[in-house]
């Protein structure tokens, strides 16, 4: 092996195991740590996307949501596909209308989109639009968030009732 | 006198569900590809 070789070798070995820490530190739920992995790998190669994509996660974790749209903005050729991450942050900041715009460029909404769309129509007041949507996740989703998702569309109810005795 | 008291409309529970998805994304390719390298092997998750 050359000496570039047993480099490359040194280096790919390194971010593999780095990754495998960024991977237990987030399982367990320590974003602190998991931080700093990220960033270890970020520094050995900037152009990782993952490793970008779990520091918006740790960043999120730790409601440092300001950052993470700071951190997304100046790498926005790796984050350009982190639409879930940057409307999330946006909602959080009170940039709601923003929010709504970031998801409507993406052309399919998967699950998670969709249930975030549904929390922004709740908060721009747009309930009709925010019921339509839970009434789609509730009869196709089966996971352990049910009882807290018709609580949700509850809410939404409690408003669109107020909305049609106002009108009357 | 205060104002007769007159019954609001309760503001309604609401939960952030959303944050629950926010997680990382699978990183089994990177951790792999330091350890596939020797072995040539396609693994169970392969």
């Amino acid at each position: 092996m050359t000496i570039e070789q047993n480099q490359k070798a040194t280096r790919e070995k390194t971010l593999a195991t780095t990754y495998l820490e960024l991977h237990r530190f987030g399982q367990n739920g320590d974003y602190d740590r998991a931080l700093k992995a990220a960033n270890r790998i970020l520094h050995m190669a900037p152009q990782e996307e993952k490793a970008l994509h779990c520091k918006i996660v740790c960043l999120i974790q730790q409601s440092k949501f300001n950052e993470a749209l700071q951190t997304m903005q100046r790498n926005s050729n790796l984050s350009r596909s982190f639409y879930f991450e940057k409307a999330y942050c946006q909602y959080r900041q009170n940039q709601t209308t923003q929010a709504l715009e970031t998801l409507e460029q993406v052309e399919e909404l998967d699950f998670r989109l969709k249930e975030l769309k549904a929390q922004i129509f709740y908060r721009l007041e747009r309930f009709s639009e925010a019921h339509e949507i839970y009434h789609d996740i509730i009869k196709n989703s089966q996971d352990d968030y049910t009882d807290e998702r018709e609580t949700n569309l509850g809410a939404v109810l409690v408003q669109l009732s107020d909305e049609s005795q106002k009108d009357m | 006198m205060p104002p007769a008291m007159e019954p609001v409309p309760a503001k309604p529970l609401f939960y952030d569900l959303a944050l629950n998805f926010v997680g990382f994304p699978s990183l089994e390719d990177k951790i792999e590809e330091g350890q596939s390298k020797q072995k040539q092997a396609s693994g169970i998750s392969g």
